[in-house]
This record gives C-alpha cells, sequence and structure tokens, in this order.
C-alpha cells in the first residue's frame, strides 16, 4: 500500500505503529461520557471512570481534566447556609476533624482552626485584573467593613458601629481606609510571588485561539456533527447516508474525497485532496489517524495528551461514538459500524484542512507541524499579580479575624507568607468542598435522627394484602399512602424487575426489549399473546392497529415530501388545529378521551411463561422452566422477607412512567429494568407464584405458598398515577372481596400521593386530592410540559431493612426503601445479595442527579427548552451543538445534590462483610461515593462507616410526631419537609 | 355595517398593541408582571383579537365589497406627506389575521407551561406580544408605512428570540445572521415603499392590490412596476428564507421550540407569501418579477426537499420540509392561483405548528409508528436521485447533508470582503487619525474577526 505514494515509506518509517495507537486510543476512552442512545435511558454515575478514586479528589480532578464544576457555587453553599441547610456547627466540626492537631496552630497570631472557620463560613472574594478596579473604585468595599464581619471580630473594630450615625460612617471609613493601605504595605514588602503558571496546550486549536483568537473548531465542527449525525442516524433522515456499510472513515473519505467538498467552508479547499490521498494510500483508520499525527507535527510523546484534547472538543458525540462502538446491542435500529479511532482519524483530517488554511491565512510558517512552536514564540506569558491583587484576600482575611490596621503593620514577611499559604490551600475548591460535605452531613443527620426516634410499628398480624413495589423513592410516597388508606396492608419493596430477567414482547411490540438492570444480558425470551380472542376479532385489530400505523407513517413522510405534501397541506391542514387546541389548550380532557378509547380496545392477553422449543427472536431460550420459575419466586419471597407470612393476597407492582413531548421520557422508567417499565415483569412473577407446578416444587424446598394465596402483577405509571392490573379475570371468586378493598385503598393512594406530589409542582396552595390526580394526568398528556414529572429528583438516601422501620416515618420522597428481614438472614448471605443487586442501580441513580445538578450544562443537558432530537440517539441544544449527555434541568432542578446516605437495619459486622464481599460496592463505599451506616436490629442505635470504623450517632434533632395522615406533615409546604412520624390515623384533610 | 368593521378590526389590531406596550413598559420599568398575569393578559388579548376578526370576518363577507380601505387618520405626518393608519381589509387578509390571532393564542398557551421557571420568560412574552403586533401589522396593512412597521417587529422579535439562550455563543451568532439577513430583505422592501411614493406619490397598498387600471391611472410604466415587483420579491425571499437567503433557516432553531414552531413552522416564514400573494394584481402586470419569483419558489422547493431528506436531527428536518412548501407556494402565486395558495399557506401553518410544537415527541412517535407496523418501515426508494451514476448521487447526498454550501458562499462572496474592507478603512483610520495627532500610528487590531461567524 505504501508503493502508492512517492514518500509513503518514508512516512510509514515515522509513523507510530498502529496497534499501541489503538491501546492509546482505548486508553482515553474514560474520558467520554457513558451514556448510550437516549430511548434507553440507564443512569450511571458520570464519573464512573474516576471511581477508584476518593470522590472529593474525582470530582476535583475531573472539573480541572474536563473543564466541569466539582461543587455548587460558593455562593449557592452560602445561600444555604442562611437558610439552615447547612448548620455552621457542622462546618466547625469538619474544619476540626481535618486539621486535627494542626488546629491550634498559630498562623500570623491567629489559630489555624479561627481562620479557616472564618475563611470557609464567609468566603474570600476573589477579584483580579480589572474587576478588582472596578470593586475598589465603584463599591463600598474601602469605605465599609463587610456586613458579614462575624461576632468574634466584631469588637476588633472598635468604630463598627450604628450606620445611621453619619460620624460614625465616617470614622468606619478612615479604619478601612487604614487597614487597607496596610494591607497594601504588607503586600508590598511581602516576598515575591512566584509568576503565574504559563498555559500549556498541546493541541494546535488552542494555541492559534489563544495567541491569534482563531477558533478552527468552529470551522469544523458543523460539518463534522453533520456527518456524524447522518452516518450514525436511525430513521430521522429519510435518505440515509450512501456508504454506510463501509465504516466511519472510508465512508467521509468516499464523501469528502469529492471536489465539491472543498465547498464545506474556505477552510476546505486541502479537504478533498487531503480525503482524495488517505482513500488512495488505502488507510485504515488508525494508520490514518498515525499519519495525521505525524503531519501535524506531534511527537509520539504527546500523542496521548494531543488525542485526549481532540477527543474532548465534541465529547458528547465522540461519546455516542464510543458507546456504539462497546455495545452495539443498545442502538435502537440500525446497526452501524462505529469505532472511535475512526471518528478521529475523521477529525484530525478536518482539522488538517482547517490548519493548512490557517498557517495559509495568518502567515505563520509553511505547515501545520510548526505551528505550534511559532505561535509559542508570540506568546507572552502573564504578569505576576500586582500589589492590590495580592493585597485584597488579605484585607479581607484582616477584617474576617478582626485584625486591626495596628497589627497588620506588625505582620512580619514570614507572617505573609503563612497568610497567603493559608489562604492558597483554602482555595475557593478547598472551601466549597468543606461546605459540601458539611451539607450533606447535616442532611444525612436528619435520616440517621428520624431512624433513631422512630419507634418499629409491626403491621398486622394478618394483614389484608400485601403489596411488593420497586424500590424506586417515588414508591416511598406511594406505599405511605397505601398504608395510610388501609392500616391493614402490609407493604415491601425489591428491585423492581422482580427477579424476572428477560427480553419481552408485548402484543403490540414491533420488536423485544430487555426489562432487567442494564448489567445483565437476559437469557429468557417472554412473549404476550391473545390465546382467547375470536381470530375475526384479532385479525380486525390487527388491521386497525396497521392502518393506524401506515397513516400516521405516510403523514410524517408526507408532509416532508413536495407533493405529497402539498396535497395533504392544502386539504387536510387546517384539521391541525383540532388537536392543536385540544392537546395545547385542555390537555387534562384529551388525556380522558385517550384513556377511554385505548380501554375499549385493550385485547385480553396472557404472559407465554413456560419454557418452550421455539427458537427466541432475542435471548437464549423461549420461557422459564418450571425450576427457574421456582427458583426466581423463591428468591423473591426470601429476599423481602415475605417467605412464611403470606396474606391471601399479594399486589406485585411494577413502575414506567409515560409522558408527552419528552425526549428524556425513558430515564423516569425504571432503573431496576434498565430503562423500561416494569409491569411485565410483576405480572411474569405473579403469574409464575400462582402456578401451581411452582407451589409444589417450592413445597418441596420448604417454601410454602398456601393454595389460597394469590398474587396479581400490576404497574404504576409514576407520570399519571394510573395503576393498570394485569389478568384481573384470573382473580379466584373466594379473593374477589380483597381484591376489590385492595383496589379502592390504591385508588385512595393514587390520589393522595398525586396531592403529595403537587406539592412540589406550581399548584394553588389548597388543592384537593381528586383535583391533584387530574392534575397529574393532564401534565402526563400535556405537549407543553417540560416537567411531567419530577423522576428521581431529591433521591438522597436508602433504607435497607423492615418496613416496621420506616413505617409511619415521612420521607419525603427521598429514600430508596429496601425490603430486608435481618432476623431471617443469620449469615448475611441475603444482605450481600441485595447489595450486590440494588447498590450499583441506587448509587447511579444518585450519582447522576448530583452531577447535572452540580453543573447543569456541563455534566447535565441544560436547560430542555431548545433540546433537538438528533438522529434518535441524543439531543442536541438548538440548531447544532455536542450532544447533550446528562439529565436537563427540568428533571433535576429541585434536586439536592448529596452523596446517597444507606442505611442498612443489621449488626455492623454483618453489613462490613457484606459489603467486603461485594467488590463493585466496596470500592464505592471505600472512595466515600455513598455513606453507609448500620442500624442495629436490637437496640436500635445507629453506626455510620468511617475511614476507621463505625462510630456510633447521637440525635441532634427531635423527630416531630404528627397525628393525622402525611397531608397534615406537608401540606402548604412547598420545599423540603424534614422526616416526622406519621400516626396514620385518618382526619380530614 | 362598515362602521363596526372598522371598530372591530381596530380592536383586534389595539389588542396585541396594548399587550405589547403593557408588558414591554412592565418590563422597562423593571417590574415585569407575574407569569399568571402574563399569560392571562396574552392569552385574553390573543382570544379578543381571534373573536374580533372572525366576527369582522362574517360582517365582511355578509356586505358585498371585495376590497376595502378603512382609514383611522395620519398617525405620523409632514408639511407635504401624512402618514395615515390605514387597513386594507378582504377576505384573505382577515382570514390571514384571524388564523394568526389563533396560533399565537395557543402558542401563548403552550409557551406559559413550557417556559414556566424559565429566566427569560418575560422577556419571551414581551417578545411574542411583538410579533403578535407585526403579524397582525402586516396582515391587516393598508399602506406601506404600516406594512413596514409590522415587517420589523416581525423581523426584530425573531431575531431576539433566536438568539434567547444568549449565554452560549451560537444562538448569539445564529441570531446575529439572521438579523443580517432580514435586513437585506428590510432594505428591500423599504426600497420598494420609497419607489412607490416616488413614481406614484401615493403610499397606499390599495393601488398595488386592486390590479391594472389603477395602476395605469397612477401613472406606472410596466418597467417602474416590475422593479417593485422585483423589490418586493427580494424582501419576500429574505424573510421566508427563499433561495439564495435559504441559509439561516436552520440556524434559527436556536430558541426554545415553541418559538421555533411559530416563526419558522407558522407565521413568519409565511408573511413573506402571504405579501406576495396580496401583491398578485401588480404581479399580472409584471412578467419578468412573476417569472423570477416562480424561478425562486420551484428552485427552493427542489433544494429544500433534497435537503429536508438528509437531515438527521428533527428541526432542521421539519425546517426544510416546511421550506419546500414555501417554496411551493410561491409558484402557485406565480402562476396565479391565488385561493389554492392561501388554502395551502393557512393549511400548512397550522399542520406545521403542531408538527414542530410535537418534535421532541419525535422518539414516541417513531416509536409507536413501528408497533403499529410491525416493524420499522423500509424507506420508499426509487426517488431521482437513484438515476445518477454513484458519485453524482454522492455529490448530490453532501450538497443536500452541506444545505446547497449557502452559507459557505456567503461567507466567502459576502462576508469576507465586507469585513476586510472594514478592517483595512479601521487601519486607515487609526492611520490618518494618529498622522493628524502628530503620533506613530497605533497597532491595528488582530485579524481575530475576519473570521467571525
Amino acid at each position: 500500500m505504501h508503493g502508492l505514494l512517492p514518500c509513503g515509506d518514508a512516512v510509514a518509517a515515522a509513523v507510530e505503529p498502529p496497534h499501541s495507537l489503538a491501546r492509546v486510543v482505548d486508553s482515553l476512552a474514560h474520558l467520554l461520557p457513558a451514556q448510550g442512545p437516549i430511548s434507553i435511558f440507564i443512569h450511571h454515575n458520570t464519573l464512573h471512570a474516576y471511581e477508584d478514586l476518593p470522590f472529593e479528589t474525582a470530582v476535583e480532578t475531573a472539573a480541572a481534566e474536563l473543564g466541569r464544576e466539582p461543587y455548587l457555587s460558593e455562593a449557592r453553599y452560602r445561600d444555604k447556609l442562611a437558610s439552615g441547610r447547612i448548620r455552621a456547627r457542622d462546618v466547625a466540626e469538619l474544619i476540626d476533624e481535618q486539621l486535627g492537631v494542626r488546629a491550634a496552630e498559630q498562623v500570623a497570631g491567629v489559630p489555624r482552626g479561627d481562620l479557616w472557620r472564618a475563611i470557609a463560613l464567609h468566603g474570600v472574594p476573589s477579584a483580579s485584573g480589572r474587576e478588582l478596579a472596578w470593586v475598589l473604585a465603584e463599591t463600598d468595599a474601602l469605605t465599609r467593613f463587610r456586613a458579614d464581619v462575624p461576632a468574634s471580630a466584631r469588637s476588633a473594630f472598635a468604630d463598627l458601629r450604628d450606620s445611621s450615625d453619619p460620624e460614625g460612617e465616617r470614622g468606619e471609613c478612615r479604619n478601612v481606609r487604614r487597614l487597607w493601605r496596610a494591607c497594601i504595605a504588607a503586600a508590598g514588602r511581602a516576598l515575591p510571588s512566584p509568576p503565574p503558571a504559563a498555559p500549556q496546550p498541546v493541541r494546535h486549536h488552542d494555541w492559534l485561539q489563544i495567541v491569534r483568537g482563531i477558533d478552527i473548531d468552529a470551522w469544523i465542527h458543523p460539518p463534522l456533527i453533520r456527518f456524524l449525525a447522518g452516518y450514525l442516524d436511525q430513521g430521522i433522515a429519510h435518505w440515509a447516508m450512501p456508504d454506510r456499510a463501509l465504516g466511519l472513515h472510508r465512508c467521509f473519505l468516499e464523501i469528502y474525497g469529492a471536489p465539491l467538498a472543498s465547498q464545506c467552508g474556505a477552510w476546505a479547499r486541502t479537504l478533498p485532496s487531503i480525503a482524495a490521498e488517505d482513500r488512495a494510500a488505502q488507510r485504515r483508520p488508525l494508520e490514518s489517524l498515525a499519519h495525521s499525527l505525524h503531519v501535524l507535527g506531534v511527537s509520539e510523546g504527546e500523542t496521548a495528551a494531543y488525542l485526549a484534547a481532540e477527543i474532548l472538543a465534541l465529547r458528547g458525540w465522540a461519546g455516542i461514538v464510543r458507546q456504539i462502538e462497546e455495545r452495539p446491542d443498545r442502538v435502537p435500529a440500525r446497526s452501524v459500524d462505529a469505532t472511535l479511532g475512526d471518528y478521529l482519524a475523521v477529525r484530525l483530517l478536518l482539522g488538517r484542512a482547517a490548519l493548512e488554511y490557517a498557517v495559509r491565512q495568518t502567515g505563520t510558517g509553511s505547515t501545520p507541524a510548526d505551528l505550534r512552536i511559532r505561535l509559542c514564540r508570540e506568546f507572552s506569558p502573564a504578569s505576576p499579580p500586582t500589589v492590590e491583587e495580592r493585597a485584597w484576600p488579605l484585607f479581607h482575611l484582616a477584617q474576617l479575624c478582626g485584625i486591626e490596621a495596628a497589627l497588620v503593620d506588625r505582620w512580619t514577611v514570614g507572617d505573609i507568607a503563612a497568610l497567603e499559604t493559608e489562604l492558597s490551600e483554602m482555595d475557593h475548591i478547598r472551601r466549597r468542598r468543606l461546605l459540601h460535605q458539611a451539607f450533606e452531613r447535616t442532611i444525612r443527620h436528619r435520616l440517621y435522627d428520624a431512624l433513631i426516634q422512630h419507634a418499629p410499628r409491626p403491621a398486622a398480624t394478618t394483614p389484608a394484602f400485601q403489596a411488593v413495589f420497586c424500590l424506586d423513592e417515588r414508591e416511598e410516597s406511594f406505599r405511605r399512602h397505601l398504608e395510610e388508606a388501609d392500616s391493614a396492608c402490609e407493604t415491601f419493596s425489591t428491585a423492581g424487575f422482580f427477579g424476572v430477567a428477560m427480553y419481552h414482547q408485548g402484543v403490540v411490540d414491533a420488536h423485544p426489549r430487555p426489562l432487567c438492570p442494564a448489567a445483565i444480558r437476559p437469557e429468557h425470551y417472554v412473549a404476550e399473546i391473545e390465546p382467547g380472542a375470536d381470530r375475526l376479532v384479532r385479525r380486525t385489530r390487527h388491521l386497525h392497529r396497521r392502518a393506524t400505523g401506515f397513516l400516521g407513517y405516510n403523514v410524517h413522510i408526507g408532509s416532508r415530501l413536495p407533493v405529497r405534501g402539498a396535497l395533504l397541506m392544502a386539504t387536510l391542514g387546517w384539521l391541525a388545529l383540532v388537536p392543536l387546541i385540544l392537546r395545547v389548550v385542555f390537555p387534562w380532557l384529551t388525556s380522558r378521551w385517550v384513556r377511554a378509547r385505548d380501554t375499549t380496545i385493550v385485547p385480553s392477553t396472557r404472559l407465554q411463561l413456560d419454557r418452550d422449543e421455539r427458537q427466541p427472536p432475542a435471548g437464549a431460550y423461549t420461557g422459564f422452566t418450571v425450576a427457574e420459575q421456582a427458583a426466581i419466586v423463591r428468591r423473591l419471597l426470601e429476599d423481602v422477607g415475605l417467605n412464611g407470612r403470606l396474606s391471601p393476597l399479594v399486589l406485585v407492582v411494577g413502575h414506567g412512567s409515560i409522558s408527552l413531548n419528552n425526549p428524556h421520557e425513558s430515564a423516569h422508567d425504571c432503573g431496576a429494568c434498565g430503562g423500561g417499565r416494569g409491569g411485565p415483569n410483576a405480572r411474569a412473577f405473579a403469574q409464575m407464584a400462582n402456578d401451581l407446578r411452582v407451589r409444589t416444587r417450592l413445597a418441596s424446598q420448604g417454601v410454602i405458598v398456601d393454595d389460597d394465596t394469590w398474587f396479581v402483577g400490576a404497574q404504576r405509571n409514576t407520570c399519571n398515577n394510573e395503576v393498570t392490573f394485569f389478568d384481573e379475570d384470573l382473580v379466584p371468586l373466594s379473593r374477589q372481596a380483597d381484591f376489590a378493598r385492595a383496589k379502592s385503598a390504591v385508588d385512595a393512594a393514587r390520589r393522595n400521593e398525586a396531592h403529595e406530589r403537587c406539592r412540589r409542582f406550581d399548584v394553588p396552595r389548597w388543592y384537593p386530592p381528586l383535583a391533584a390526580l387530574a392534575h397529574v394526568e393532564g401534565r402526563a398528556a400535556d405537549l407543553a410540559q417540560p416537567r411531567p414529572e419530577y423522576g428521581h429528583a431529591t433521591n438522597a438516601f436508602c433504607v435497607i431493612g423492615r418496613r416496621t422501620r420506616t413505617r409511619g416515618l415521612f420521607l419525603d420522597r427521598r429514600a430508596f426503601l429496601v425490603s430486608y428481614d435481618p432476623e431471617l438472614d443469620a449469615d448475611g448471605a441475603i444482605l450481600t445479595r441485595i447489595i450486590a443487586a440494588t447498590g450499583p442501580v441506587v448509587a447511579g441513580i444518585n450519582l447522576e442527579y448530583y452531577f447535572s445538578y452540580v453543573d447543569p450544562s456541563g455534566y447535565g443537558a441544560g436547560t430542555k427548552l431548545p433540546h433537538n432530537v438528533t438522529a434518535l440517539l441524543g439531543v442536541m441544544d438548538g440548531a447544532q451543538s455536542d450532544l447533550r449527555t446528562g439529565l436537563p434541568w427540568q428533571m433535576v432542578e429541585i434536586h439536592e445534590p448529596v452523596r446517597l446516605a444507606i442505611v442498612i437495619e443489621a449488626p455492623c459486622h454483618r453489613v462490613r462483610d457484606a459489603i467486603s464481599q461485594t467488590p463493585a460496592i466496596e470500592r464505592l463505599v471505600r472512595h466515600r461515593w455513598l455513606w453507609i451506616a448500620a442500624l442495629d436490629p436490637e437496640s436500635g442505635s445507629l453506626w455510620e462507616l468511617r475511614t476507621h470504623g463505625f462510630v456510633q450517632h447521637n440525635a441532634q434533632h427531635a423527630l416531630p410526631r404528627i397525628e393525622g395522615v402525611s397531608a397534615v406533615w406537608y401540606e402548604g409546604k412547598h420545599g423540603f419537609v424534614p422526616p416526622a412520624a406519621i400516626s396514620g390515623a385518618k382526619r380530614a384533610i | 355595517m362598515s362602521g363596526a368593521l372598522a371598530a372591530l378590526v381596530l380592536t383586534a389590531v389595539a389588542a396585541p398593541v396594548g399587550l405589547f406596550a403593557l408588558l414591554g413598559a412592565a418590563s422597562v420599568a423593571g417590574r415585569p408582571l407575574t407569569e399568571r398575569w402574563t399569560a392571562f393578559l396574552t392569552g385574553t388579548a390573543m382570544l379578543l383579537a381571534c373573536t374580533a376578526l372572525c366576527i369582522a370576518f362574517a360582517i365582511h363577507e355578509s356586505t358585498p365589497a371585495e376590497l376595502r380601505l378603512l382609514s383611522y387618520g395620519a398617525w405620523s405626518g409632514s408639511y407635504s406627506h401624512a402618514i395615515g393608519l390605514e387597513f386594507l381589509v378582504d377576505r384573505m387578509s382577515l382570514a390571514f389575521a384571524a388564523l394568526s390571532a389563533a396560533i399565537l393564542g395557543i402558542v401563548a398557551a403552550f409557551s406559559n407551561r413550557y417556559l414556566h421557571c424559565e429566566p427569560g420568560y418575560n422577556r419571551y412574552f414581551v417578545l411574542l406580544a411583538m410579533l403578535s403586533t407585526g403579524m397582525l401589522l402586516v396582515a391587516l396593512a393598508g399602506n406601506v408605512e404600516v406594512l413596514f412597521v409590522g415587517w420589523e417587529l416581525v423581523g426584530l422579535s425573531s431575531a431576539l428570540l433566536v438568539g434567547f439562550f444568549h449565554e452560549r455563543p451560537a444562538p448569539v451568532s445564529n441570531a446575529l445572521r439572521v438579523l443580517a439577513i432580514y435586513r437585506v430583505s428590510d432594505a428591500a422592501l423599504l426600497s420598494a415603499a420609497v419607489l412607490l411614493r416616488h413614481v406614484a406619490g401615493s403610499d397606499s397598498l390599495e393601488l398595488l392590490f386592486s390590479g391594472a387600471p389603477a395602476l395605469s391611472l397612477a401613472g406606472l410604466t410596466p418597467v417602474k412596476v416590475t422593479s417593485i415587483a422585483v423589490l418586493i420579491i427580494v424582501a419576500v425571499a429574505g424573510k421566508s428564507a427563499l433561495l439564495p437567503f435559504s441559509g439561516w433557516l436552520p440556524r434559527a432553531m436556536e430558541g426554545p421550540t415553541p418559538s421555533s414552531a411559530v416563526y419558522y413552522g407558522s407565521l413568519s416564514i409565511h408573511a413573506g407569501c402571504f405579501l406576495l400573494l396580496r401583491a398578485g394584481p401588480l404581479f399580472e402586470q409584471a412578467m419578468a418579477a412573476r417569472l423570477l419569483a416562480g424561478a425562486a419558489g420551484a428552485s427552493t422547493a427542489v433544494f429544500a426537499a433534497m435537503a429536508t431528506r438528509v437531515q438527521s436531527d428533527v428541526k432542521s428536518s421539519l425546517a426544510y420540509a416546511a421550506l419546500t412548501q414555501v417554496g411551493i407556494i410561491v409558484v402557485e402565486i406565480a402562476l396565479g392561483w391565488s385561493t389554492i395558495a392561501f388554502l395551502h399557506l393557512s393549511g400548512h401553518a397550522c399542520f406545521r405548528l403542531l408538527q414542530f410544537l410535537s418534535a421532541p415527541n419525535v422518539l414516541h412517535d417513531l416509536h409507536g409508528m413501528e408497533d403499529a407496523l410491525g416493524g420499522r418501515p423500509t424507506p420508499a426508494r426509487g426517488y431521482i436521485e437513484a438515476l445518477a451514476p454513484r458519485r453524482a448521487q454522492l455529490g448530490l447526498y453532501l450538497f443536500a447533508l452541506e444545505r446547497g454550501f449557502l452559507d459557505s458562499w456567503l461567507d466567502r462572496l459576502v462576508v469576507a470582503p465586507f469585513t476586510t474592507l472594514t478592517r483595512r478603512l479601521t487601519i486607515l483610520d487609526q492611520r490618518l487619525c494618529a498622522a493628524a495627532a502628530g503620533a506613530s500610528p497605533a497597532p491595528p487590531d488582530d485579524g481575530s474577526d475576519g473570521h467571525d461567524d
């Protein structure tokens, strides 16, 4: 292949061998977001790749590497301090813990602990250059003392008196100016500070931007994004990109190797020749990459850094390419072949064309290779800080610590150096870290206090019915309201796929879809069938569906074609006003109408659960054997502690979420079902547990399920609070009364839970439950609603233990609840498997919310309003942008970014053993990506796991006790509501 | 009856004007209204305007006159010229104005919930009120000045909404581009107005919209008629994104979804077509202009139909789909099929609005269709490009993917020479100043703004 080029051999000798380049490219993939196609949204830790580092180090490193925020802004934490969401006491405690013996050491006459406390609680505003000049000239920084000077420091400034007194005001002004002059003098006599580190960019782009202000990314990104979106497109474009079968790099060469490509922009003049040369040399992607690096003059040593910077320039798109490379099975429709190496090769080809143009434009050198060297010479480094810039923080420090000007005058050079060292150690990152830690501690301790003080409430000895939910924190409120509606019921929760890992294909589904946690690849395929239906009825329904689909598709396509579109618009266009007015102005009525129509044609179906020999369209087997079914049922009964105490009726309730105009719809679905809806799993579980063959086999294993007992599967739509029961017609006559009772309790819970959710939406203060239910139904059907529900927002806790511990405890939809009975698990085996199954899911959800909230436009997807669905894989901002990963602001806006606090009701040693047996969780716990505490089942004391072992927690806040139902406690409150013990006795709401 | 009609039309125009004044004044005073009040007032104003126009339409239909000029006196004037507040109503203008008011009401209801809690909520509604004012003025204008004011308000609010998210650089630079093209279009319209005044001594649109006898009475020769018509076509091409100005349309998708919907799916993009439609009688006198309009429309339709088929993001795909129909509408107007064109225009405005508003639902929709059809529908084959040889197909694809290279040509042929010129002038200016001051010349600014997007 090198024979094609006259200089081919010479180039090849200098070019790196591709296999090492492949390693480099692979190692860079961790910088990319690991979010797959948006239609199956799986919550994961945004900084998964940094889990090997302690949390604080990880977020700060990532922030520096990726240009993101590690914590909230300092101002936000100060607001929280002011509003009491952070307690100053927690900040002080943390400083003492972190400083240890260093706290008492004197720094320029002040104990270091006091110094840090003052800086952390009050902050030192940063300002430099023109900003500082403005602050000094235009604000009252030099005429008044800071308004937030702590009381301890106040006494030092004798003239800090009543501001209404003009004489005092003038005196204060004099003092402030005197202090400022003293600080200026101090900064003047201090040792010279080292010059600020010069930027060391590696990309040509960065040098061009810093030195010449030319942004070549702005040239190459638009065509690159269009090309990538077109290549990866899953069905928006009607004319698919030709030659996609050749692979990303090759396809690019085919299309952009033509002379026409030079029209892409002024910079693209050499693009066709560069692409054609690559094609003529028949380079494979990595060879092309190596060649480009060589042409650009990137040495072997800086290859990794160079490519890392290139990859980060369009992080979202590079990320989706990587995801497709790694998990081609998750691509929604068309399989496409794309690798990160391909992407980089294409990117550098475009970059080369742009650089050649830039070189010509700027007259810097003759080739891109020596561009960087020339630009480096032109670069003028930043000057060291001025005296004012150095005096400014000292000035604030003096105010915060109550140091008078006379004392400042006496500072030695050593004192000043020591103070500057403290200031640089307590830089804005460190201050935010401290405040964040204190914030988390305050929030976490409220839960600990509540759990210690809440008296366990045993359930009725013979519950009227039992219900098993998903562990999702959105079910916390639903369970509470269900128990309030019918105090004789008992609820449980577990991972919402109920142990049934399967590919499920509904009657109306075109493709099977996996319903289980993302980490599992299901082996079993389960289809929904219509066994009883009359052939004619089935046929009619089928035709009806096909006709609707055909019509919809033709309108969709027709509206985009010229002639069909013209006919459609001119004749039927006005009709669009009807759905417009109905959907936009009367969404609730429309939702009622649509649902009424849908329920009239709902077919009676069953799940085909039994194993047969047919080849499944997905997975390895069709159906489950009886032994497999028995194992699934047994495991769940053991996990939640239901074994041996089943009531005559057991509801199994999965959940999903259906909303309109919401590209992130799948993020509201069940995390334990891998971003799918858990109804089919609940239904499958109920069908298995009702099966006599399964019960017989279970009995032989010592797990007794009474003949009396009946399981009913159901699905709750967490958005509109609709609960759909499956296979109602199979409920035996003897259980009908129980079932009716359960249904009416569920109905009451639907209303009351909607009412509780509504307090977070902007609805009038007084709102009856029935209107609340209508409100959430309207939201789900509303085209204009960017917040159909709040999903997992506000999640902060996870409690693994018996319901008796949390029954009647108002946890404000913030806690994942997992049923676990420590008394039935002497050896800790059940706890171990519960932690292994649920830990990663809940941690993933919690951390994704953390990052999307902390940096909404960096880690999150920014505001939803301009989102533009691209290639059916993700969303862009507006006309064109990087692919936006993470969660949109409207989903997280009410969140509090705290790491998950998991409380496990078990003895400390068992908790420790269970964690150490699960490496994935052990790593998270060791590096503090989540907090672990043990709630002793015997004594009820709570022990938090710290670095040196378990530390007992003592209650600091009394737990409010409320007579009545939950509404009494939350009604009229809009923000966060602290935990409270709810008696549950009914009173009028 | 004419008095009632005049009162109704005045009410319909006054409602959005009052709304704009109220919201704008509250914002300027730094005390924006609450979300509830804003939404309530906007809804009421739109409902009022729509109802008044519907009644006016009924009155107009029940009485024989075809075209009526409603005059409300002069709103500005000098010793020789008075600019009157005049509205010209006929079946088409009343229907289009009523439809606009209805669409704006729907969009306001949508936006109220969609933009809830957004920091720019108030700004958005001020701009929406500005658009409403502009649209009704364009639809009902009776003289060139009223038309121009409406035209300007539509354009200005459009550009400001493209730059709604001004904390990011892309929306701002795209908004600037939209604004620049609009200025070209505005200049053409203004020239047409000046020319009309100059040669006919009148600013009345009645003259333009009423056909041959009036025109020749006013002493307009065919050449002058054609010049005015061509200027109007340039204005329309800028506003409705016809070739060669189409490049800005996909860039305008930066604003919140409802603003993209109402401007580029529904109203603003059709404002040009509507103007062309009303000026139909004028075009009957100017064959060359008709041919030009037809060519612009047809080429736009072909180009946009190609572009929409390769766009892989939903908003660009819809934008070009809308442009395809706009091109066809212009062709229909050029052919003189005004009734069909009007039905097409109004139907398209409604339908595309719905599509744009539910653009974020595309995953849901396609999934539903796929389920109903039992699999992914395979796109039909055998379009015209299949006849071309493979290399030509690739070229066509690239042409469509790169949106006809319109932006890059604009950059190279217009923007780059222009910025170079201004930079040179700046340097010259500095040198002259320096020479005048007797000092050494200051170093010129760096070349960065030469590549400003």
